[in-house]
């Protein structure tokens, strides 16, 4: 079966109009698209995706995942990525068990609409997730502190309320970047066909520790 | 809340130790416990707790409104090797607060099992809302714990001179340190 083959497409209504969020878009479907103008680079915030480009080379992974929130005809108001992490990541020595929700964001101008929910619940509502431990990762200097009015750890339960929505739980790690600061966080939904073995590898990789025989 | 609990940590010897709360059921390990701390040690705990029958007491009428002990736990064997309580005043002028008490066994003093229970702590204390975290530290006993809360951004906000007595009746400093749990954008 292809990839993107499966995607799914669901109609959700905004105080803006009615927004189309579609999974697993494929390769080629982003040439026409543009952000919309509530995504991009503040003063004290960026978006981690900068250009519809970003979307392509995401598609093009082996099993990468671009969710998109799309106002019609052309604007992209929020996305939700995934993928494989990258070979120079820890998580990587545990080859395809592992798999990174990498980022998700929804534009200053369509929050509130629950288009983060359905990114996030439409794109994990997929079987290849059952044999995977997917993770996010959380940090601080993303956030959108700012447009939200929330502090970090306001915003950081407000994640967490989010990903806990669909099976995430929090879990400790001292990957460098996770425990630079208290409030980022790292959460994991284990799949159902994961093995108690490959989960007991994973946490001891959580702390750089090689598991015992 | 305390639904992600257990959270597992695995220290740089390779325990794997569950982080959790106390329960009542708990009480034969945390008598374990407290009776392996060092008797000098048990001089300066504010609640007898090594005292089984106060514990006893102490456990019972554990409100987690109030007080949220979180223990950690040798998943090998279910012994207890470090406890910390989060106490939150009743008052509605003071909720915003949370005092930290932390005891690690003297073994796992140098694995980073006290870091590990603050970090928890604080972690606890934001999804409650709690916006300052204080920790009470002796001078000159509790070196390592007071280095603890320096790496996870505690500041000494106060030393009250010659606040506690020792039991061979020499005075020692209190230190206050605090931590800010509530940065904002303009923080970063």
């Amino acid at each position: 079966m292809n990839w993107n083959s499966n995607g799914k497409i669901i109609l959700q209504e905004t105080v803006r109009g009615t927004v189309t969020v579609k999974t697993k878009c494929a390769p080629g479907f982003f040439g026409n698209l543009k952000l919309e103008q509530g995504l991009g680079s503040f003063a004290h915030y960026s978006s981690i995706i900068k250009n519809v480009e970003a979307f392509e080379a995401i598609a093009h992974k082996k099993q990468g995942i671009v969710t998109l929130s799309l106002k019609e005809p052309d604007e992209i108001v929020g996305y939700c990525v995934g993928w494989y992490p990258d070979p120079d990541e820890r998580w990587s020595s545990l080859g395809e068990l592992m798999y990174e929700m990498a980022a998700i964001e929804v534009s200053r101008n369509y929050r509130g609409a629950n288009l983060a929910g359905l990114m996030l619940g439409s794109t994990l509502d997929d079987d290849f997730f059952e044999d995977k431990i997917a993770y996010m990762v959380g940090f601080s200097w993303h956030w959108d502190l700012e447009g939200a009015g929330l502090t970090a750890s306001q915003y950081r339960n407000k994640m967490m309320a989010l990903y806990s929505r669909f099976g995430f739980r929090e879990v400790y790690t001292n990957e460098p970047n996770v425990a630079l600061r208290v409030e980022n966080l790292m959460m994991i939904r284990v799949g159902s066909r994961v093995a108690a073995e490959d989960q007991k590898r994973f946490r001891y990789l959580r702390f750089g520790i090689k598991p015992p025989k | 809340m305390l639904q992600d609990y257990p959270k597992a940590v695995v220290t740089c010897d390779g325990t794997s130790l569950l982080l959790r709360p106390a329960q009542v059921s708990d009480e034969t390990a945390l008598t374990e416990f407290f009776a392996k701390i060092p008797e000098p040690e048990q001089w300066f705990l504010r609640e007898k707790l090594t005292d089984p029958e106060q514990l006893h007491k102490w456990l019972l009428k554990i409100d987690q409104r109030f007080i949220l002990p979180v223990i950690a736990v040798r998943e090998d064997n279910g012994s207890i090797v470090a406890n910390l309580r989060l106490y939150r005043p009743a008052a509605e002028s003071l909720r915003h607060i949370a005092h930290l008490r932390v005891m690690v066994l003297p073994d796992y003093r140098h694995l980073k099992v006290g870091s590990w229970m603050i970090l928890d702590s604080m972690k606890l204390a934001m999804d409650l809302g709690i916006e300052q975290l204080i920790a009470e530290f002796i001078d000159g006993l509790e070196q390592a714990a007071i280095q603890a809360a320096l790496k996870l951004d505690f500041v000494r906000q106060a030393v009250l001179p010659n606040y506690v007595k020792d039991r061979q009746g020499k005075y020692r400093d209190l230190i206050i340190m605090v931590r800010n749990l509530q940065r904002e954008w303009s923080d970063f």
